[in-house]
């Protein structure tokens, strides 16, 4: 136990980061499930209306703050030493506080609700509400103070992989040879050092409004409510990515292994990583459309927000053709990754309808943007996690997962989640707002919201599968070869699970698939006849 | 490698940082929410830090410890402001670094007293030309 608790290994972080992710992500989804049943019918009380606020405040900050950005990161420093040859993160000490901050940072968050006051503010907490005569608690208090603590953990975390991709990359290995997902945790990471601070001093200004009455965000005192959104959606819409990005990179190591083919177009996947980056810092206002702006204003962050789905295109394109003629395994980790490309897919053409300023006018704070988030954050991020947790599990544990547990897990998931928040698309076309706590009864809301509700129990069984899965084969699973996937990158060269030191020896990179040139020294990658796009 | 790694490390941060003070001082500009210097006090809290950052560059980390505790003492005396208090705060938690780090990284501390000197002299010009 004190070796866990004071662990500096990357492993342990990594796994510790993933097993906070997993407990928040069981509180975030009981949240969801009691949204869910309160919505089930029209006209339902099964909560108080202040409690439903609560829960889906929580949930919101619960997901992205607690779940997404920590299994990530958790993913990011269990195997970026391994993909790029190193035994060690540059910066050991400061990851393992990043880890802790943000813990603590989860803990404080859930004290809330021992308070008697959680913070109901929703996940963007927009001032006035946040301001001390609208939510008079502590709850919104606990939520700042959270929430500072975990900006700090995630920029120690990030400051710690972007100096360990820098300095310790295994000799030959150049930026133009690290391994896509590596380039996305080093992008992300960049990106969380520049915008998490527009959150960081949002939260100060707030704590100051809250606690030492200053006057930022207050209106009638000079200060200016829309401050808050600008600074909330600097940092918020580049977070969309910070939460995206890596499973890109999970996704592009996927795909080409289960292909049995080099990724198509190495260099234009990375370039189009670092030009989602660049981009999302100029598409903040798609965010605050409804809000009085001049209509030059609106015409140049519409044009921008559309901009950045060239890039996002690129990539998809980038992972058909690497499927395309490729010899392609169905294992679950893959499916998972060709049900991402789908979802994602979904999730990014209605952020398309949303960057059209008529659209969004329309549809801003309806179901319809629930239904867009969850295809983004859902079926983009969590469905990569899926994948990257089939795939990486061997290597984490020792021991394979179930295929045949992955399909059920598999289907119910896809099955659970469509029904979940497809619908919702269609709520929200009906006018239905988000965050109401009940709603009237009126044509289809009803039949729609309860669809929407036993796709979320569909769901949750279907997540149920994938711990029962990790339990059983952590106990009873097929042991797990060093490289069972017949895969490329130097993750795979290491023991499974990896020893204290990852590798005996530095390993010398002269591709883009290392392990593959150690298997075939007859004909190694780096050789000009077998070079990749 | 190891001071390579930290000094990037520091750089990083250092970033960070940068962009939250950009917005903050932003916002109280915008605002016209900056501190207000009655007298000197000002220019003392400036000459304070400056010499600091002497005595850091030097390497006298006691000098630069004393200077750095008459700044925050200086600051605590005069009319409180959020901004000055969240500088402070990082001035404080500078000086808890230099009295810590092995002379070996001291270097590598003084990048971070040197920004925040600099953090200060661009609070104190915005708040003379308020």
């Amino acid at each position: 136990m004190t070796a866990w608790l004071c662990a500096i290994d990357h492993k342990r972080v990594g796994i510790l980061y993933m097993l906070s992710a997993l407990l928040f992500f069981l509180a975030g989804g009981m949240e969801a499930m009691v949204m869910r049943a309160q919505l089930a019918a029209p006209n339902l009380k099964l909560i108080a209306p202040e409690v439903y606020n609560q829960m889906f405040t929580m949930h919101g900050t619960t997901m992205i703050f607690l779940v997404a950005m920590p299994v990530l990161t958790g993913f990011g420093v269990y195997l970026t030493p391994l993909m790029i040859g190193a035994n060690e993160m540059a910066l050991p000490r400061l990851g393992a506080l990043g880890f802790w901050l943000q813990l603590f940072g989860g803990v404080l968050l859930y004290i809330s609700f021992a308070s008697g006051s959680a913070p109901d503010a929703g996940w963007f907490s927009y001032a006035p509400l946040s301001e001390k005569p609208f939510s008079g608690g502590p709850g919104l208090d606990y939520w700042a103070l959270a929430l500072l603590l975990i900006t700090g953990g995630s920029i120690g975390s990030a400051i710690n992989l972007i100096v360990t991709i820098a300095t310790e990359r295994a000799p030959g290995m150049t930026m133009r040879l690290v391994p896509l997902f590596v380039w996305s945790t080093f992008i992300t990471s960049v990106m969380i050092v520049f915008a998490l601070p527009a959150l960081a001093a949002s939260l100060v200004m707030l704590l100051s409004d809250r606690l030492l009455h200053a006057r930022f965000f207050d209106a009638a005192q000079g200060g200016s409510p829309l401050l808050w959104q600008h600074y909330f959606w600097i940092f918020g819409h580049p977070e969309v990515y910070i939460v995206v990005l890596p499973a890109f990179g999970m996704i592009s190591e996927i795909i080409p292994v289960f292909s049995r083919k080099p990724i198509f177009g190495y260099s234009f996947m990375a370039t189009s990583t670092v030009a989602i980056a660049f981009l999302s810092y100029g598409v903040w206002v798609h965010h605050m459309f409804a809000v009085a702006l001049g209509r030059n204003f609106l015409a140049v962050f519409a044009a921008a927000s559309m901009l950045i789905a060239v890039p996002t295109g690129m990539k998809i394109f980038s992972w058909i053709a690497t499927m395309w003629g490729g010899a392609i395994r169905f294992t679950t980790a893959m499916l998972f990754a060709v049900a991402f490309l789908l979802e994602f897919t979904i999730g990014g053409l209605s952020g398309v309808a949303f960057a059209t300023v008529p659209v969004d006018w329309q549809l801003t704070d309806t179901y319809f943007v629930v239904a867009h988030i969850h295809y983004v954050v859902f079926g983009g991020t969590v469905f990569a996690l899926f994948a990257g947790a089939y795939y990486w599990f061997p290597k984490l544990s020792g021991r394979m997962l179930d295929e045949s547990l992955g399909r059920w897990n598999f289907w119910l998931v896809v099955i659970g989640f469509n029904a979940a928040f497809f619908v919702q698309h269609f709520l929200g076309l009906l006018g239905m707002r988000r965050r109401v706590y009940t709603y009237p009864d009126l044509p289809w809301l009803g039949a729609l919201n309860i669809i929407s509700t036993v796709g979320a129990a569909i769901l949750v069984f279907g997540i149920f599968i994938f711990l029962c899965n990790v339990g059983m084969s952590l106990l009873f699973g097929a042991k797990a070869a060093a490289d069972p996937w017949n895969a490329w990158t130097l993750e795979w060269a290491a023991a499974s699970p990896p020893r204290l030191e990852n590798f005996q020896e530095a390993p010398t990179v002269r591709s883009r698939r290392p392990l593959w040139d150690l298997k075939h020294p007859d004909a190694p990658d780096w050789l000009p006849v077998r070079g990749d796009a | 490698m190891t001071k390579q790694r930290a000094q990037l490390g520091m750089a990083m941060f250092l970033i960070s940082e940068a962009v939250f003070f950009f917005l903050l001082i932003l916002a109280c500009v915008n605002l016209r929410a900056l501190p207000i210097f009655v007298d000197a006090s000002g220019w003392v809290l400036t000459a304070l830090l400056l010499a600091g950052s002497l005595c850091v560059w030097r390497g006298w980390r006691w000098a630069a410890l004393a200077l750095g505790a008459a700044f925050i003492v200086g600051l605590i005396a005069t009319k409180f402001s959020m901004l000055t208090a969240v500088h402070g705060l990082f001035v404080f938690a500078g000086m808890i670094s230099i009295a810590a780090v092995p002379v070996s990284a001291l270097r590598t501390v003084a990048l971070y007293w040197y920004f925040f000197t600099a953090v200060w002299l661009v609070i104190f010009l915005a708040a003379s030309q308020a």
